[in-house]
């Protein structure tokens, strides 16, 4: 198959592409989560000012292609701040942050849909703000938070490919070089999508699997 | 045991409770009774902070909780309170939601926790339900289970906020029957209710409470027999109409 044989061909082009795509969905994620965990809790504060903050922040970042967030870190630090900064830290940085936003309202959210009586139940016997979040809260929010996190994570996998605007040699940035030196302009944007859609889809898969387990000691 | 002293509170512009004194003793048993949105849960929920007052003082056992900030925690393991959608933890077991609290807050061990947890369950005849999860027990179960949980915590006073009225009618007995095991004990208990009957049977003081205030309060028998208020003996005749 020709696929098949154009794949062989540039397999080593390919494998580092693979490579940083999997590199930088996965830095991100860890990144953006923590981030958005974190933001998360400055929305549902009781000081205004962190609630200020965060809600700024989430409505930035979401009113903004993400094209854009990475142009500006990438150009944005060398005009800036006069830091040459490597392609594959800007992009770490615009997708961790970009995705931070999204984490955030969906934990916010998660955790708002838990029913304000349990709030009340756990204070009224004795625990602490920290320990109704840990022992009540969360435990029923997870299931919440879960579906639509792993969503986020798709997007987010599906998202690194923007980083090839800003030259990061990653699976979309592979494609094109292919796509150029082979003079095919079709093939190469089939197997791109193949791959990125076996990432997706087992990772949706794996939180599928999480979800129902979870789901059981209901 | 419980003093409350020109309790204000205000919802935005609404003024849902007006000067509001009160004072309950040790072992005393007081029904709140009135029609909703008279702000007699807005009050008893004030007695364990989960609502704050606008201004006025509230003192259990002689402390004042409303300069306690995070100690608040202390006081209200001494309140156990039962709502009236029960709020029971649904990712917990039944045994799991009685010995969380007395595990976590009173450095109990585990053991001492459930034992303790399942002479409850024996006494509210649940003790075949005790690694049910709550979504599987009926709304008189629930309750009871509620009721344990709080009591777990060995509170010095009982607050229950319209305990029944969210279950189906035969199952209100089952529930309103354990209040009154408990008040038999001398716990001190403050109780919501709409059972007319019962506040009759168990309440030593009943406490009639209209628009914010309270209008009027009497020994139980004295009341009900005797009420001097028109706008008492408005709502009495009206609930007891049926």
């Amino acid at each position: 198959m020709n696929l098949v044989r154009l794949f062989v061909e540039y397999k080593d082009y390919y494998i580092t592409g693979i490579k940083i795509t999997l590199l930088l969905s996965l830095l991100s994620l860890i990144i953006g989560t923590s981030l958005g965990s974190l933001l998360s809790l400055f929305k549902l504060s009781k000081l205004k000012i962190l609630r200020l903050i965060s809600t700024f922040y989430i409505e930035l970042v979401r009113g903004t292609p993400i094209m854009v967030q990475i142009a500006l870190v990438y150009f944005g630090s060398y005009v800036i701040m006069g830091v040459n900064m490597d392609a594959f830290l800007a992009a770490l940085i615009a997708v961790s942050l970009n995705s931070a936003a999204y984490v955030a309202e969906i934990i916010r959210s998660g955790i708002q849909s838990v029913d304000k009586g349990q709030w009340e139940a756990s204070r009224s016997l004795g625990l602490t703000n920290g320990q109704t979040m840990r022992y009540i809260i969360l435990p029923q929010a997870v299931k919440n938070i879960l579906p639509a996190l792993g969503n986020e994570f798709v997007t987010l996998i599906k998202e690194t490919s923007v980083a090839s605007t800003i030259g990061v040699a990653e699976l979309m940035y592979t494609s094109k070089i292919v796509q150029s030196t082979s003079y095919q302009p079709f093939n190469p944007l089939i197997i791109v999508a193949v791959t990125y859609f076996i990432f997706t889809f087992t990772l949706s898969q794996l939180i599928g699997l999480l979800e129902r387990r979870l789901a059981h000691n209901d | 045991m419980i003093k409350i002293v020109n309790l204000h509170k205000f919802f935005d512009h609404k003024h849902i409770l007006k000067n509001i004194n009160l004072e309950i003793e040790e072992g005393e048993v007081v029904a709140l009774i009135g029609p909703s949105g008279s702000g007699k849960s807005t009050l008893i929920r004030c007695i364990n902070y989960l609502e704050e007052p606008t201004s006025g003082e509230i003192y259990i056992m002689g402390r004042n909780i409303g300069n306690l900030g995070k100690k608040i925690d202390e006081v209200r393991k001494a309140i156990g309170m039962v709502f009236q959608h029960f709020h029971l933890f649904p990712h917990k077991t039944v045994l799991e939601n009685i010995t969380l609290a007395p595990n976590l807050t009173k450095k109990q061990s585990k053991e001492e926790a459930e034992k303790k947890a399942i002479k409850l369950l024996e006494t509210m005849d649940l003790l075949d339900k005790k690694d049910a999860y709550p979504t599987s027990l009926s709304g008189g179960q629930k309750q009871r289970i509620a009721i344990a949980r709080a009591l777990a915590m060995d509170p010095e006073i009982m607050l229950f906020d319209e305990a029944t009225s969210a279950l189906d009618p035969e199952m209100v007995g089952e529930v309103l029957n354990v209040m009154k095991d408990l008040a038999k004990t001398g716990m001190t208990m403050v109780v919501v209710t709409h059972e007319i009957a019962f506040a009759k049977q168990v309440a030593d003081r009943v406490i009639f409470m209209a628009d914010g205030e309270i209008v009027e309060e009497n020994v139980a028998t004295e009341f009900f027999e005797n009420p001097q208020n028109p706008r008492t003996k408005e709502f009495l005749s009206r609930v007891l109409e049926y």
